[in-house]
């Protein structure tokens, strides 16, 4: 009932605000508005030591004067007066600041059916229940073993409305729910302690699926018990789906994002149509998938969504893009503007997201496309080599070099896995080992705007004793 | 926004709960980013809220929150965190005995030389493009240039069921530098910040033109160089590395929460943990520091707190859940990022004492090894294992500068590592820093040099 109050106060007042910049000295305006009902619960040390229900909504004006001279207003307050306010200071800063001779907004476009956005199972979510899918997951995973604490972990049910207003014609809203459950589980004996193993999963629905994340997370724990120092190593790797998840589809997006190859940052500029990566790899950005996570009707400046292809068997075919990249480059719009941005950006974590800051380039569900064998028997096939299921360090930007510590990895002979490894590090550049991929597993994972399987890469460097 | 509070807390009805804490904040904040010269974007942002927590049982904590501010929407998100409580109550058997905490009726604000607010936009412009305009002039091979200015004006109240009203109002300011120079198809990157808890008497000192050519001409001068080798070395960390392997490897295990939960620092108290050389500190008290904080966001005056003195373990950082857990005084580290959040133990100014050696003194004594310089950020797990980037390194043989080098990773665990520190810098700098454990924060750090073995994940040859 609160978001329903909440969402129509703010998107009445927000319409008036709309019309009265249609009538000033602007020459664009844009109004994009969230509402949203949280309810998070968190575990640490086997426990459930917070549970929190926040609501938020606001909304952030973009006002482009003549000249095309850009501000940006936000605001929480929902009185008339605050959202009136923030429409004008806005524009204010618009009329006082330097021109950004590329800025621009979409036009009116009819918003892709996408399916099970929203399901009525969240919004009626109890704490009390939201509570027991925690409790749920603890359980599962300290009954594995003995050894294993259930280190830290989140549960989030989030009931959300956004919307996008803009003076060329879009007036869009959408109603969507996620949830989310994340474990992490340390196993110990005698001295030994392990580090923090994540299972996770990520619905639009209401079912978490706790006691399965739960025993996942728990069995990776105990599995990472009894682990060996490993001597410095040059040869195959295969990384599980949290690896590419994060540092390998990191250095991808990294690369795809237009804002970045407009400004020169990324290493595929003036590349499209080259062949880049191996041919093993294809790669798409896809809003419509019905019921994904990151899927949406359209992206944050109310263009439609779709299906872009990145990549077709190593070639670059397409980068991401919003409104104002797309102009600047001289491309299609691929709907990919994002006030949701992944990553540790200081600005963006300080600034906030969805009505608090203006969109970026981000992908919505980045897609690498499965291959035909299992990840066991990509396993199976290594005569030496090291399966690293998690990573903990950063690629860095642009340059694609990864080095990071093996948070989660075993060392493999003759197609098994023989034992955890302990104290290495990984070092290579993500770019190159996007070059030498040889194998992809046909089983996907899905994680919070990334859908991908295990790879295969030949000749990567490993840091040991 | 304060009246709401007060007269929801006097009306409330505090018979089925131990504690209630409520906290209201207004945010004011204008960031601007220029990009090669073009203000991309210049924003406003006005945000407020209150959030309410309550304690029941002598077992759970609840929370809730809402940017709502009357009366009806105070009341009912107090609710809200007591039902919260109840749900988590029915599960727990430890009872928690909170140390009580005297009533108090207090305002404090920062020292603030130029008040961000009110500034005319032009002149808040002119900081990021002069930062792009410095950087510029280094020449052709500096590709892009990014410069985002951050001032923050925090008002926050604090009103408890034990008769604390506090009031606290909060000035930062942040600049953030990002550089890439690119020759072929080489890219380096190249990033320094600035910040403080004050004014934009900040750039007095700092102008933001130097700071950009400083940012460029370092991301041109890494073009030219190799990629570090790989392997375990004898290392010199500079201060603006030191901040993070500060943060990161000793500052995350010796938060009680993570401490308390096995493994890492745990159960080390009074017992050594790193070298006799090293004294380590937090205090929310200190001058400019990004992280000050007088009274913390449960109503506990911050420290100066020593975790760490000659080597040995004394106190960990805690809430006052954590501290009536381990029987210790709470130390004023709990912190919310803003009214949304529930407080969580975090760093506020960490600190390494100053020690007894020059910089050149560290230099030279390594035999072989390598200077490690600037950072790209870092991440710690709770067994104290720890992996952070450096920007830049120097390799360093028979006590002299040798080749210099271009950035990588280390890693390794802190409680090893830490071991195996043989020197500490005399001159400590206040850096700026930010930390993403499970909610955002911005962090000072007082660091000098130090040097200690550590692995390094170099892409070069050794």
């Amino acid at each position: 009932m609160t978001l329903d109050r909440n969402w129509g106060q703010l998107s009445d007042v927000v319409h008036k605000a709309m019309t009265r910049l249609g009538k000033k000295d602007s020459k664009l305006a844009e109004a994009f508005l969230a509402c949203s009902q949280t309810t998070e619960i968190a575990v640490r040390n086997s426990e459930i030591i917070a549970q929190n229900r926040t609501e938020d909504s606001g909304v952030g004006f973009r006002v482009a004067a003549a000249g095309n001279r850009v501000g940006f207003a936000c605001t929480n307050e929902l009185t008339e007066k605050a959202i009136l306010e923030a429409g004008e200071r806005a524009l204010a800063i618009a009329q006082a600041t330097a021109a950004f001779p590329d800025f621009t907004l979409p036009s009116a476009t009819r918003p892709a059916s996408v399916k099970h956005l929203f399901t009525s199972e969240i919004p009626d979510m109890t704490i009390e229940q939201a509570v027991d899918v925690a409790r749920w997951a603890v359980d599962a995973a300290t009954n594995v073993d003995r050894r294993v604490t259930a280190k830290d972990g989140r549960v989030v049910f989030v009931d959300g409305r956004r919307g996008v207003i803009n003076t060329l014609g879009v007036d869009l809203e959408e109603r969507e729910t996620r949830a989310a459950l994340t474990l992490g589980c340390v196993a110990e004996q005698q001295s030994e302690l392990t580090g923090s193993c994540y299972a996770s999963t990520f619905s639009r629905g209401a079912d978490l699926k706790p006691e399965e994340i739960g025993r996942k997370a728990g069995q990776m724990a105990v599995d990472m018990l009894g682990p060996k120092s490993l001597k410095s190593f040059q040869g195959p790797v295969i990384f599980g789906p949290e690896a590419v998840s994060f540092q390998i589809c990191d250095v991808l997006i990294d690369a795809v994002k237009a804002e970045n190859v407009a400004s020169g940052r990324s290493a595929w500029t003036g590349k499209l149509g080259e062949s880049v990566v191996s041919e093993c790899l294809s790669v798409s950005d896809n809003a419509m998938l019905d019921g994904a996570f990151a899927s949406r009707g359209f992206d944050d400046e109310g263009c439609s969504s779709q299906n872009t292809c990145l990549l077709s068997k190593g070639q670059l075919e397409s980068f991401l893009h919003h409104a104002t990249t797309a102009k600047a480059l001289g491309q299609r719009n691929t709907g990919n503007a994002s006030r949701f941005s992944g990553g540790f950006d200081m600005a963006h974590l300080i600034i906030g997201e969805g009505y608090r800051t203006k969109p970026e380039v981000y992908p919505s569900n980045l897609v690498i496309q499965p291959g035909t064998k299992t990840t066991e028997a990509l396993v199976s096939e290594l005569p030496a080599g090291i399966l690293i299921e998690s990573l903990a360090g950063f690629a860095q930007r642009g340059s694609g070099v990864i080095s990071a510590q093996l948070s989660r990895a075993f060392f493999v002979r003759d197609g098994e896995i023989q034992h955890p490894i302990k104290g290495s590090m990984i070092s290579g550049t993500g770019f190159e080992w996007l070059k030498h991929v040889s194998g992809v597993s046909k089983e996907v994972t899905p994680f919070q705007n990334v859908i991908v399987p295990s790879l295969r890469v030949e000749n990567v460097k490993v840091v040991g004793i | 926004m304060y009246e709401a509070l007060e007269k929801c807390l006097n009306q409330a009805d505090f018979s089925s709960t131990d504690l209630v804490q409520l906290r209201s904040q207004k945010r004011l904040m204008t960031t601007c980013t220029a990009r090669n010269g073009v203000v991309e974007e210049f924003s406003n942002i006005l945000l407020s809220g209150m959030s309410a927590r309550a304690f029941v049982d002598a077992k759970a904590w609840g929370f809730s929150s809402t940017n709502r501010l009357d009366q009806e929407s105070a009341r009912s998100t107090l609710q809200a965190a007591v039902r919260s409580a109840r749900a988590a109550s029915r599960l727990k058997v430890k009872r928690i005995a909170l140390a009580p905490l005297e009533a108090l009726d207090t305002e404090v604000s920062t020292a603030v030389g130029k008040a961000p607010h009110g500034v005319p936009t032009e002149e808040i412009a002119r900081i990021a493009l002069d930062v792009c305009k410095g950087a510029r002039e280094v020449g052709s091979r500096v590709a892009d240039v990014k410069a985002t200015y951050i001032g923050i004006e925090d008002h926050k109240h604090f009103l408890s069921s034990e008769g604390m009203r506090i009031r606290q109002t909060i000035t930062r300011i942040l600049l953030l530098v990002d550089v890439i120079a690119k020759s072929g198809g080489l890219i380096c990157p190249a990033t320094e910040n600035y910040g403080h808890a004050g004014g934009l008497e900040l750039f007095d000192k700092n102008p933001p033109y130097s700071l950009g050519k400083a940012v460029a001409q370092k991301a041109v001068k890494l073009l030219a160089l190799k990629a570090p080798p790989s392997g375990q070395f004898h290392v010199v960390v500079h201060p603006t590395l030191c901040a993070t392997l500060l943060h990161e490897a000793v500052g995350h295990p010796l938060e009680a929460d993570l401490a308390m939960s096995g493994g890492g620092f745990g159960n080390e108290r009074g017992k050594l943990v790193s070298s006799r050389l090293v004294t380590i500190y937090d205090d929310g008290h200190v001058d400019s520091g990004l992280g000050q904080l007088a009274y913390d966001d449960e109503g506990v005056k911050s420290g100066p707190t020593v975790l760490i003195e000659e080597g040995v373990l004394k106190s960990f950082m805690h809430d006052r859940t954590s501290a009536a857990l381990a029987d210790a005084p709470p130390t004023g580290n709990a912190h919310a990022w803003d009214y949304s959040v529930e407080p969580l133990i975090r760093q506020t100014n960490i600190g390494i004492e100053a020690g007894t050696y020059s910089f050149d003194e560290m230099i030279e004594g390594v035999n072989e090894g390598l200077l490690l310089d600037g950072t790209f950020g870092g991440q710690a797990n709770s067994n104290a294992d720890f992996t952070f980037g450096f920007q830049s390194a120097t390799w360093l043989k028979h006590g002299r500068r040798d080749q210099e080098l271009r950035g990588a990773n280390v890693a390794g665990n802190a409680i090893e590592v830490f071991k195996t520190i043989d020197a500490v810098g005399r001159e400590v700098v206040l850096r700026p820093g930010a930390c993403g454990k499970y909610q955002f924060a911005i962090q000072g750090r007082v660091v000098p040099a130090i040097r200690c073995r550590v692995m390094v994940g170099g892409t070069g040859g050794s």
